[in-house]
C-alpha cells in the first residue's frame, strides 16, 4: 500500500529531472549518438556477413545436379545475379537494405525477410513456452534450495540443476518423446499444433534456462538472507514467509531478472537442436536450411535480422538507462 | 550492469510483472492455436488420412523451381507427367498416350484427351508446350537440367506436341517421367503469376493441394475427377520431421503412417514392434570410388585399379556398414536400369589376387593415397580404407560436409585434388546413360579417365536412335568398365522406410513418393 503513495511522487520527480536534462540537449545528443552507433554496428554486420557467406561455397552448385553442364551452371548463375562482380553485388545488396529489401531467397524463390517473418511466430511461441516452463520450475526450486540450504531438498535442486545444464537438447528431447509420446501416449511426438505440442519442446528448450535461473536465484537469495535488514525484519516480528517474499525475494530477484532478459534473447536467437528434434518450424530450422543450401541472401537476412533484435534490444536498454542514470551518458 | 539493476528495485519488480504477462500471453497463444490441432491425426477416422513423414521441406511448390527428390515427390502427387514409371519400372503412358521420334531432331507426344486441371482448365497440347517452354526459359531460373537438348516445344494440334531438338536425345521419353515432364495450367499461371501459383499450386494429378505450413506440413486431398486410377486414401499429409529418431517415435505413437528418408540402422529403433514394419526395397543410388587415372602414378595403371576392386570386400561392407540394405553393382549401373548387362559379373573379393596385380604393376608393398568422402558416408569411407590397408594401400580418409563434397565433385572434377573420392550417383531417368555421361566421357566435368572407346560409347548412348544399338553400346561399356576399372565399383543402396503394419505401399526405385497407390487397413 505504501507504494501507491510514493509512486506518483517519484514519477513526478523523475519527470522533472528528465525535462532538465532534455533542456540541455544532453539527452538528445546521447540518443543520436546511440542510434548512430547502432546503424554502424548493423552496417558492419551486413558487410561482414556478405563477404563471409561467400566463403562457404557456391549456391548454384548446391542447386544443380552433378549432370548439369558448365553452360547451364553459368546461365543459372547469371539469372540469380551471382555472376556480377562482387563489388557490384555488394553495393546492390546495401542499396536493397536501405530500401528495406533484403533480397530474394535463391532456393525458395521468395523474399528472404518474408521467410523469416513467417517463422517468427513459431519461434516466439517456443521461446515463450520455454521461458514459462523455466520460471515455473526455477523460482520455487531456487527459493526452496536457498531457504532449506544444506538439506536434502537443496541437494536435489542442485543435482537437478547440474543435470539440466549439462544434458544436450537432442538427448532430453528424444527421451521425453519416447516416454510421453511413444510409451504413455500423453503428448504428440513432434510438430506444431495446440498446447500439447508445445509442452515437450518447451521443457527441452527451457531446461537450460531453468537450471541457470534456479541456480542464480538460490545463490542470490542465500546472499540476501544473510543481510542485516533481513534480521531486522525478522526481529520486528514478520513471519518467515513475509520476510522471504517482501524482503528476500525482491532483492534477490535483481540479478535473476537480468539473466532472464538475456535468456529470452538467446531463446529467440534460435533453438536449432530443439527445433530439429521436435520438427518445430522456427527460425533455427530456417537457419540450418539456409546454410546447407548456401542460400546467400537468406543467410544474410537471418544474421541481419537477429542482429537487429539484439542491437535493438540493447539500444532500448541503453536509452532506458540514460533516462534513469545520467552516469551512463558519460561513458 | 548488475549494479545498475541493483539500484532500482522497482524496475526489477516491473520486469517480474512483465514475465507474468508473458505467461498469460503464451497460454492465450497456445489456447488459440489448439483449436486447429489434431485434425490430421491419421489412425481411425474411417481410415481416410495417410500421414507420411519426410526429412526436409520442399524447396518450392512450383514444380519447375525445384530439382530435388523431396520436392518432386510432393509435385508428383499434385501434378501429372507426360510419361510414368510402372511397377516393373517400365516407361508407361502418363499425360502422353504415345510418343515417337519422328526424325532425329523431333520427338512427338500424343496428349491424352479430356484431362482437366483441378480448376477446370483443359490440359491440352498447348498446356504441354507452354510448360516445356516455361522450363526452358532462362527467366524461370529452373534448376532442372535434363531438357538441355530441347530447343522448344510446339503444339501441332490440340493433342499433339513436338519437341524440337538442338541435338538428338533418345532419353527424352524417360526424362519427361519426372521433373521436366510436369504439366502446369497456363491460364492460371498467367493470371496469378508464378509467386502466387507456388503458394497454391494447381495440377491435374491424383491429389489436390490444400494447405502448407512451411517446414511443418503439407496437406493434400484426393482429386475426385482424376483421370487415372483413383487414389485409395482421401487425405494425404506430408509431415516434415528432420530427425530420424523423432520421425520413428511419431510412427510408434501413431502420428504418422510412413517414415521415409531413414537408414536401415536408424530403423532398428523400432525393434520387433508388431504395429510397424521396416521395408527395404531396391533403389538406384549407386556408390563408387572415382579414381584419378589421368595423373601419372599407381592409379594410371589398370592392374592397380583392378587390384583395388579385388581388395574391397563389397558383400561384407554391405552386410556391416549398410546393414544389408544394398546390392553389389558389377560396374556403375544398377540392375533396375535400362541397359544393365547381367552377363558382366562383379569383381570377387580376393586379397591374393589384389596383391598379385599390385606386384605386377610394380607396387608389391602397396602405396599411400587419399580417399575423399562426404561426412555422411564416413563409416563407409573408413571401411573401404580398412579393406585397402589389407593389401598395403594406405588411403588417408578426408571428410567434408555433404554439400561441400557435392560441389567439389562438380567444380573440381578433373582438377579434383584427391586421388580417390567416394561418390553416389542417382540416375532417376533409369537409363544407363544417366549413370555414365558425366563421369566417363573425358571432356565431361566429373570424368578423370580418357579412353577413346568409352568416349565413343557415351556418344552412342546419348544420341543413337536405334534402341538395339544403344543397348549394345551399354553392354560394351560395362565390359570395358570391368576390364579397365577406372572406378572401384561398390553397390546401389535400397530405399529404406518404415510403415504402420496396416499400410500397404511400395516405394518406387526412384524414391519418389507417389502415394496414390497407398492403402490403409
Amino acid at each position: 500500500m505504501a507504494n501507491a503513495v510514493t509512486q506518483p511522487v517519484r514519477a513526478a520527480g523523475f519527470g522533472r529531472r528528465l525535462a532538465a536534462r532534455a533542456r540541455g540537449g544532453e539527452l538528445q545528443q546521447f540518443i543520436l549518438r546511440r542510434i548512430g552507433q547502432t546503424i554502424l554496428v548493423l552496417f558492419c554486420v551486413a558487410t561482414v556477413t556478405f563477404f563471409l557467406v561467400r566463403l562457404t561455397g557456391d549456391p548454384v552448385k548446391a542447386m544443380l545436379p552433378p549432370t548439369a553442364t558448365e553452360a547451364q551452371e553459368e546461365a543459372l548463375r547469371q539469372q540469380l545475379g551471382l555472376g556480377r562482380p562482387l563489388l557490384v553485388q555488394y553495393l546492390s545488396y546495401l542499396d536493397g537494405i536501405i530500401h528495406l529489401d533484403f533480397g530474394q531467397s535463391l532456393f525458395f524463390h521468395v523474399p528472404a525477410f518474408g521467410l523469416i517473418l513467417q517463422r517468427m511466430p513459431a519461434t516466439i511461441e517456443l521461446a515463450a513456452g520455454a521461458m514459462v516452463f523455466a520460471l515455473i520450475v526455477a523460482i520455487p526450486a531456487g527459493i526452496v534450495a536457498a531457504v532449506k540450504r544444506g538439506t536434502a531438498a537443496d541437494s536435489s535442486v542442485v543435482a537437478a540443476v547440474l543435470v539440466g545444464q549439462s544434458t544436450p537438447a537432442f538427448f532430453v528431447g528424444i527421451l521425453l518423446i519416447l516416454v510421453f509420446a511413444v510409451t504413455v501416449h500423453w503428448l504428440p511426438a513432434s510438430g506444431i499444433g495446440g498446447i500439447t505440442h508445445l509442452i515437450l519442446p518447451s521443457i527441452t528448450l527451457g531446461l537450460y534456462s531453468m537450471a541457470m535461473i534456479a541456480r542464480l536465484l538460490r545463490s542470490s537469495l542465500i546472499d540476501v538472507l544473510g543481510e542485516d535488514y533481513i534480521r531486522t525484519a525478522r526481529s520486528k516480528g514478520l513471519s518467515r514467509l513475509q520476510v522471504i517474499r517482501d524482503h528476500g525475494l525482491q532483492n534477490a530477484a535483481l540479478p535473476v531478472v537480468t539473466i532472464i532478459g538475456l535468456e529470452v534473447g538467446s531463446l529467440l536467437g534460435g533453438a536449432i537442436l530443439t527445433e530439429q528434434v521436435f520438427a518445430w518450424p522456427g527460425v533455427g530450422r530456417l537457419t540450418v536450411e539456409a546454410i546447407t543450401n548456401r542460400d546467400f541472401p537468406l543467410m544474410q537476412a537471418i544474421v541481419l535480422f537477429l542482429s537487429m533484435i539484439f542491437v535493438g534490444a540493447n539500444l532500448v536498454v541503453d536509452l532506458a538507462y540514460a533516462f534513469l542514470d545520467p552516469r551512463v551518458r558519460l561513458s | 550492469m548488475m549494479k545498475l539493476w541493483g539500484t532500482n528495485r522497482a524496475r526489477a519488480v516491473r520486469s517480474v510483472g512483465a514475465a507474468a504477462a508473458l505467461v498469460v500471453a503464451v497460454s492465450a497463444l497456445a489456447a488459440c492455436s489448439s483449436s486447429s490441432s489434431d485434425s490430421t491425426k491419421s489412425s481411425g477416422a474411417a481410415n481416410s488420412t495417410l500421414t507420411v513423414s519426410i526429412a526436409s521441406d520442399v524447396v518450392s511448390l512450383d514444380p519447375q523451381l525445384q530439382g530435388d527428390l523431396t520436392s518432386m515427390s510432393i509435385a508428383d502427387n499434385i501434378f501429372d507427367t507426360l510419361t510414368v514409371r510402372g511397377a516393373d519400372n517400365s516407361l508407361d503412358p502418363g499425360l502422353a498416350t504415345k510418343w515417337k521420334q519422328v526424325n532425329p531432331l523431333t520427338w512427338q507426344f500424343t496428349i491424352r484427351k479430356g484431362v482437366k486441371f483441378t480448376d477446370g482448365e483443359p490440359l491440352d497440347a498447348n498446356a504441354v508446350a507452354f510448360s516445356i517452354n516455361r522450363l526452358l526459359d532462362p527467366a524461370t531460373k529452373s534448376p532442372i537440367v535434363e531438357l538441355v537438348n530441347v530447343k522448344d516445344a510446339v503444339a501441332v494440334d490440340a493433342n499433339t506436341v513436338n519437341f524440337e531438338m538442338k541435338s538428338p536425345d533418345p532419353v527424352i521419353p524417360a526424362k519427361v517421367s519426372l521433373f521436366g515432364g510436369v504439366v502446369l495450367p497456363p491460364k492460371l499461371l498467367k493470371k496469378e503469376g508464378a509467386a502466387a501459383f507456388a503458394q497454391h499450386p494447381v495440377g491435374s494429378g491424383p491429389y489436390e493441394f490444400v494447405s502448407r505450413q512451411q517446414d511443418s506440413q503439407i496437406t493434400l486431398k484426393a482429386n475426385p475427377d482424376y483421370w487415372g486410377p483413383k487414389p485409395k486414401v482421401k487425405n494425404l499429409v506430408f509431415k516434415i520431421i528432420p530427425d530420424a529418431a523423432s520421425a520413428l517415435a511419431a510412427l510408434q505413437s501413431g502420428e504418422v503412417d510412413i517414415v521415409t528418408g531413414i537408414t536401415k540402422d536408424a530403423a532398428n529403433q523400432l525393434g520387433n514392434n508388431p504395429d510397424t514394419t521396416v521395408k527395404s526395397t531396391p533403389g538406384i543410388r549407386t556408390y563408387s570410388i572415382n579414381l584419378d587415372t589421368i595423373t601419372s602414378g599407381p592409379l594410371s595403371k589398370p592392374e592397380v585399379r583392378q587390384a583395388l576392386n579385388y581388395a574391397v570386400d563389397v558383400p561384407t561392407l554391405i552386410k556391416t556398414v549398410m546393414a544389408g540394405a544394398a546390392q553389389q553393382t558389377p560396374t556403375l549401373i544398377p540392375d533396375s536400369v535400362y541397359g544393365y548387362d547381367k552377363s558382366v559379373k562383379p569383381f570377387t573379393y580376393s586379397v591374393s589376387k589384389a596383391k598379385q596385380l599390385l606386384s605386377q604393376a610394380g607396387y608389391p608393398s602397396g602405396f599411400s593415397t587419399t580417399l575423399d568422402a562426404s561426412s555422411a558416408d564416413s563409416a563407409l569411407a573408413q571401411g573401404i580404407a580398412g579393406e585397402l590397408a589389407k593389401v598395403g594401400v594406405k588411403a588417408k580418409v578426408n571428410l567434408v560436409d555433404p554439400q561441400t563434397a557435392k560441389s567439389d565433385v562438380i567444380t573440381l572434377n578433373q582438377r579434383h585434388d584427391g586421388a580417390m573420392y567416394l561418390v553416389a550417383n542417382s540416375g532417376w531417368t533409369l537409363d544407363s546413360v544417366s549413370f555414365l555421361q558425366s563421369v566417363i566421357k573425358s571432356d565431361r566435368r566429373s570424368s578423370r579417365w580418357n579412353n577413346a572407346e568409352a568416349n565413343q560409347l557415351v556418344v552412342t548412348g546419348e544420341t543413337e536412335t536405334d534402341p538395339s544399338k544403344r543397348l549394345q553400346a551399354f553392354s560394351q561399356m560395362q565390359t570395358l568398365l570391368k576390364d579397365q576399372a577406372p572406378f572401384v565399383y561398390l553397390f546401389d543402396i535400397n530405399n529404406t522406410y518404415a510403415m504402420r503394419s496396416d499400410v500397404k505401399w511400395t516405394m518406387p526405385v526412384t524414391g519418389i513418393l507417389s502415394m496414390s497407390s497407398a492403402q490403409l487397413g
